[in-house]
């Protein structure tokens, strides 16, 4: 039979706790005594541990939700298919002014479909997981997709601005845009550092490599990309992303470098890019770049990176946070220096690196290559 | 399509200065033989930009070992080089 975990209690004078996050996913295995999450008030932060081994069968309580001490923050079963019982939630857990009780089950399928309760008309004063179906059928598939492993942060429907407007279609460029700030959103736990460093080396390198090779185009960006590329074979770990709860170490080094053609925002990739040489990559990303810039990208070119070079030099920006691709934990944040100094960051994804690997890496990265 | 080329350089000019107004710079006063990327006026991207568009206007396609300094360095080198390419192709 499974076996609920209750939110316990952290001092006696607060009844209610934030649930700050999770340390295992819906369907793992945990050992009596694990760690499952944290709580927090005001004045603590406390440890919610399995009082015994089984697999998590699934959350009541999800990361950001206030809830009642006392109340089922998640279920516990000898086996991963063992079924979550349809019990009355503690009536403190339907929120301020919640008339009606929501099922244990019913607030599981909230969660996967990122609904609030609030959206969904009760059956006979209570929100049970036939009255949550039969909203979700209404509404004509509208409403959120499930998410994946029901680990993401419940995000409430969004009912639409009250203020007079018309509705735009966005074009192809926007529409992957917005699926890429949702990744970040939903599935990446982001970070940023920075690092300051001096811009001479690398505006000389750059200058040196232009004039030795003739070329039209400042090489400044993709020589520091080149390098980013170099990073990645002291460091494969900034070259990765997280699936059901492991580092997934890509092979390829496709790069994604963005650029700005006209109003698209394109994240145009050089695949393979660790087999080229410097000279090579300079030129692979050239024409990359310059399909771009003229609209043409090939398919193989708009997706499929594993981590990413972004700046925003050209409009004199000296600090950006740039959004994660899907799928990729390292992000470089190249700006416009001043007085001879510039910051160069990153944004990655922490559940594949710390801080410390991230500042590691930006060093080497702000470090050119000796002339040769 | 112009075959002349002033009126090459004249047109290719102006895509510059266009492509120069975006980040706040002013082009208009580029002379026929500055060598572009020298003069700080576009950036690398506006250079994508205005290679991009050379390469569609012109209908002259290019390989990457011809964008280089020599080819398309200045206003000059850029309309000579149209010149030259639809020569050879003729």
């Amino acid at each position: 039979m499974a076996t609920p975990v209750y939110v316990p209690r952290i001092n006696n004078n607060d009844d209610e706790v934030k649930i700050l996050g999770f340390e295992v996913v819906k369907g793992a295995k945990v050992s009596a005594d694990q760690i499952l999450g944290q709580i927090e008030t005001d004045k603590a932060v406390m440890d919610v541990t399995a009082p015994e081994a089984g697999y998590l069968l699934g959350f009541v309580g999800q990361p950001e939700e206030v809830v009642k001490v006392g109340s089922v923050l998640l279920w516990i079963g000898k086996t991963a298919e063992e079924e979550i019982p349809e019990m009355k939630a503690d009536p403190g857990h339907d929120g301020a002014g919640g008339a009606s009780q929501t099922t244990a089950k019913a607030r599981l399928l909230l969660a996967r479909h990122g609904l609030s309760v609030d959206a969904v008309p009760p059956i006979n004063g209570r929100v049970t997981v036939e009255a949550v179906e039969r909203y979700l059928a209404e509404s004509g598939g509208k409403v959120g997709a499930p998410r994946r492993g029901g680990e993401a942060a419940v995000q409430p429907l969004d009912p639409g601005p009250n203020v007079a407007g018309s509705v735009v279609e966005l074009t192809r460029e926007e529409k992957g845009m917005a699926s890429t700030v949702s990744w970040h959103r939903d599935f990446a736990v982001p970070g940023y550092i920075e690092i300051e460093y001096d811009t001479a080396p690398w505006v000389e390198y750059a200058k040196f490599f232009q004039e030795q090779k003739g070329l039209l185009m400042p090489p400044l960006l993709p020589l520091m990309a080149w390098r980013l590329i170099q990073v990645v074979k002291e460091m494969p770990r900034i070259n990765a992303t997280f699936v059901h709860g492991k580092r997934y170490e890509y092979q390829p080094v496709n790069l994604g470098f963005t650029i700005q053609a006209g109003e698209a925002l394109y994240l145009a990739v050089v695949r393979e890019s660790q087999q080229l040489d410097e000279l090579a990559f300079v030129n692979g990303l050239g024409d990359v770049l310059r399909r771009a810039a003229g609209h043409n990208l090939r398919e193989s070119e708009t997706s499929g990176a594993t981590i990413g070079f972004s700046s925003m030099e050209r409009w004199k920006v000296t600090r950006h946070v740039p959004i994660l691709p899907p799928h990729t934990s390292f992000m470089v944040a190249h700006a416009a220096g001043h007085a001879g100094k510039a910051v160069l960051g990153a944004s990655y994804d922490h559940r594949v690196l710390n801080g410390g690997q991230v500042v590691s890496a930006l060093k080497k990265i702000a470090t050119p290559p000796k002339h040769q | 399509m112009l075959l002349d080329k002033d009126a090459i350089a004249a047109e290719i000019k102006a895509k510059i200065v266009e492509i120069a107004a975006q980040t706040g710079d002013d082009a208009s006063s580029l002379e026929m033989d500055e060598i572009i990327p020298a003069t700080g006026l576009i950036d690398s991207t506006g250079l994508l930009e205005l290679i991009a568009w050379y390469e569609k206007h012109y209908a002259i396609p290019l390989a990457q070992e011809e964008i280089n300094i020599d080819n398309l360095g200045s206003l000059t080198r850029m309309a000579e080089f149209v010149l030259r390419k639809k020569q050879a192709a003729a």
